[in-house]
């Protein structure tokens, strides 16, 4: 009993069971009793016109003659009786024998009323319906007429059936059993389905799909099946090409690290060239350890919490220009900023630097020197709007949609020239996330790049 | 005023229910004739016009009753374990007899001063004096049912059997037992002769009197009277015989001519004399009957069910 579609099947099967047992009771019962009652009230209308042969006095031998004469012809027994002794007449004298009719059937009869019963009758040694109806003159009761009809009969009619009735059923029972178990399999095969596809996943097997043939629940559960499994597929590529790009990125500092060294170990470079070597292996050291601090950061941005509370954003700002002055000063920027001061934003302050850290060190890698690089913070309820603005290489079109992936680069060749790893954006994107604000990059190729990182503001 | 008066009724009412068996008085100087009632148990009074003059209403489901002299009815119950003596000129119930179970008649025999309780249960027959003291008790056949006293005898018809004994009225000693039909119920006393009523046997029911010779319990003919004589009652030489069965009422001579027949009521089962008519009460139909020379004088209905009739003349 392990499988659902079993327990189903039983379920069903059992209520049909008892379906049918049910149906069988009532029409059993609903026919012997409509029956019955037809019965009964045909004979109670056939004897009220006999009953119009009596013309009061004394009940006659002829007309007792007479009444039996229906039992040639008529469907009932049927006869007429004149004996006080079995009209119960003695009463309140205890009598010893069996009266056709007991004393409150000769009150109902003496009231003028038709008496019917239902049951053993010992006079006829059998189940009868009976139906007596009084002949009455001057409230005497002078007489009765007696109709009675073997319930026998009626129950043998159904018992003919009853062998034919059971095959039927019993084939019928069957047929509904076979039915449901087909339909049952029928429904739960993409259950089975999905079962199969799911143990694939499982196994690591993540472009298994299911086939979605119907629009009902299990249809849709087959759908979400799929659209799971494609997440699960594209993180695990994701994840592929994420290692693929980490071992890449530092597989070339590596190689620069270990042929330098191995150079000047040889002795194969002396003097201003060794230095020069050392030199190298310093910078690609420099850049691992970037690399891996970025690394490091991407992994903190997804598993750590932020704090976030009241920052001014304009004083915040200030400490990052401060941090990147050097960068500035060396590369020549113009840098500008038009801060509104009273703008306090919900912000974790490590984080925010680091946003815009990175969006400044972008923004003057990307930039030629000489040109200019504007900040500016606007209200935008409920954000504050926070705009760094280059005029810088820019960005092709078709690429500003990729760019917050980790380890995207516009220009792939001269990743390492540039200096960036190619994590700045993803990093941003992230923590933009984490603190429920909005990242917006606008690009034009050879224009500049306009990003807007929209944060909200605290809470009043 | 009003509360007063309404405290003043309950606590009338409270005392009517406490004396549920105080009934309304009958003067002792009205004749009247009773129907003992055991559809719905009660007595209904009528005077000779057939006027109603009171009714007593029991909660006691009693099946008979008997006169004791002038102002006493002795009422009983076959499923009663008591019998009682009510005062009629009171109407109060005066004296409770412990009679057991299963009480099926009560004769009072003038000559003798003592009235007489048959019991189906114990199958005997119990003499009583005038202050309700039993007196002897005397075992008989199965279901002792309809007496009748003449001549210092009891006559007892054992229902459901077929023997009548013949008791010593005092001692209630079996002097005689006659051989008889079962069922037979009703017995009248005409000339040395015993008439006998019945329902007959099975589902036969019985169409004769049969009149039994007094001295030796021989049967000598049978009177036709279908269906079913059970009742009898006498005046002067007329007799009147009440057949249930075909709701009949014959009156015969004493030599069993018949004299004129009617058919009355509706399954009656009781007759008697009443200033020199006859009554009859038809259990079926629950009317009282008066009729005079084969005439319906009047007709009255009783309560349900009037089974016996209880006749008080003018005392004398």
């Amino acid at each position: 009993m392990k499988s659902f579609a079993k327990k189903i099947w039983v379920l069903i099967f059992t209520f049909s069971i008892i379906t049918i047992a049910f149906m069988y009771i009532l029409t059993d019962f609903l026919y012997e009793q409509l029956y019955v009652e037809d019965t009964e009230s045909s004979m109670v209308e056939f004897g009220k016109r006999l009953t119009t042969k009596y013309k009061g006095g004394a009940v006659t031998n002829e007309l007792i003659a007479e009444i039996e004469e229906h039992n040639n012809f008529g469907v009932y027994n049927v006869f007429a009786v004149r004996n006080p002794r079995e009209l119960s007449a003695c009463l309140p004298f205890e009598i010893n024998h069996h009266a056709l009719i007991g004393p409150e059937e000769r009150k109902q009869l003496l009231a003028g009323e038709a008496v019917t019963k239902i049951g053993y009758e010992e006079r006829f040694e059998r189940d009868v319906i009976s139906v007596i109806l009084p002949f009455t003159d001057e409230n005497r009761l002078e007489g009765i007429l007696y109709l009675y009809y073997p319930l026998a009969k009626i129950s043998e009619l159904a018992k003919e059936e009853v062998l034919l009735l059971l095959a039927c059923v019993l084939a019928f029972t069957l047929a509904v059993g076979y039915f449901i178990a087909k339909a049952l399999g029928r429904i739960l095969r993409p259950l089975r389905e999905l079962q199969r596809a799911a143990k694939e996943v499982t196994k690591g097997n993540y472009d298994t799909r299911v086939a979605v043939t119907s629009s009902d629940e299990v249809g849709q559960l087959s759908d979400a099946f799929n659209q799971m499994a494609q997440a699960i597929q594209q993180e695990d590529e994701s994840k592929k090409a994420f290692l693929a790009t980490v071992s890449h990125e530092l597989r070339t500092p590596i190689s620069y690290v270990k042929g330098y060294s191995e150079s000047v170990q040889n002795g194969t470079l002396t003097g201003e060239k060794a230095e020069e070597a050392i030199h190298l292996i310093a910078r690609e050291a420099n850049r691992m350890e970037r690399l891996t601090n970025e690394l490091m950061q991407l992994v903190h941005a997804d598993t750590e919490e932020s704090e976030l509370y009241p920052l001014v954003l304009a004083e915040a700002i200030r400490d990052v220009v401060h941090l990147v002055e050097n960068k500035v000063a060396t590369k020549g920027i113009d840098l500008q900023m038009v801060l509104d001061e009273e703008l306090i934003i919900e912000a974790d302050e490590e984080k925010f630097k680091q946003i815009m850290i990175n969006l400044l060190e972008n923004a003057i890698r990307y930039s030629n020197p000489g040109k200019a690089v504007h900040i500016i913070t606007t209200l935008e309820e409920p954000y504050a709007d926070i705009q760094v603005i280059d005029y810088g290489i820019g960005i092709p079109p078709e690429d500003v949609p990729k760019i917050t992936e980790r380890f995207y680069r516009v220009n792939k060749a001269r990743s390492r020239a540039d200096g960036g790893s190619g994590l700045g954006l993803s990093i941003v994107d992230q923590l933009v996330k984490q603190h429920k604000g909005l990242l917006t990059i606008k690009s034009e190729l050879g224009k500049g790049t306009t990003v807007s990182v929209k944060l909200p503001l605290m809470e009043e | 005023m009003k509360r007063f008066s309404r405290l003043i009724l309950l606590i009338l009412m409270c005392l009517g229910g406490c004396s549920a068996d105080h009934f309304a008085e009958i003067n002792p100087h009205q004749p009247f004739v009773a129907t003992v009632n055991i559809g719905e148990p009660s007595l209904t009074f009528y005077d000779t016009a057939g006027n109603h003059i009171a009714t007593w209403p029991f909660d006691k489901a009693y099946t008979g009753g008997t006169l004791i002299q002038q102002d006493r009815i002795l009422m009983y119950g076959h499923q009663l374990t008591e019998a009682h003596l009510y005062e009629l000129s009171s109407g109060k119930k005066i004296k409770t007899l412990k009679t057991g179970i299963g009480t099926t008649n009560a004769y009072y025999d003038e000559a003798s001063r003592q009235f007489y309780l048959t019991n189906s249960e114990s199958n005997t027959v119990t003499s009583y004096d005038m202050q309700g003291r039993k007196g002897k008790q005397q075992k008989l056949y199965n279901y002792p049912m309809s007496m009748t006293a003449y001549d210092g005898k009891l006559y007892v018809i054992n229902y459901k059997d077929t023997v009548l004994s013949v008791l010593d009225s005092h001692s209630l000693k079996v002097v005689d037992e006659w051989k008889i039909e079962p069922s037979s119920h009703g017995l009248q006393v005409v000339k040395e002769q015993m008439w006998m009523g019945g329902h007959g046997q099975g589902a036969k029911p019985n169409e004769t009197i049969d009149v039994y010779d007094l001295q030796q319990g021989i049967l000598q003919r049978q009177i036709h009277a279908p269906l079913m004589p059970i009742a009898f009652a006498r005046h002067e030489d007329n007799i009147a015989v009440i057949s249930h069965g075909t709701s009949m009422l014959y009156e015969m001579t004493t030599t069993g001519e018949l004299a004129q027949e009617i058919k009355i009521g509706a399954n009656p089962f009781a007759v008697a004399y009443f200033h020199d008519r006859l009554v009859v009460a038809g259990y079926d139909d629950h009317m009282l009957y008066m009729i005079e020379e084969g005439q319906v004088l009047t007709q009255v209905k009783t309560n349900e069910g009037p089974f016996q009739l209880i006749v008080r003349e003018n005392r004398e």
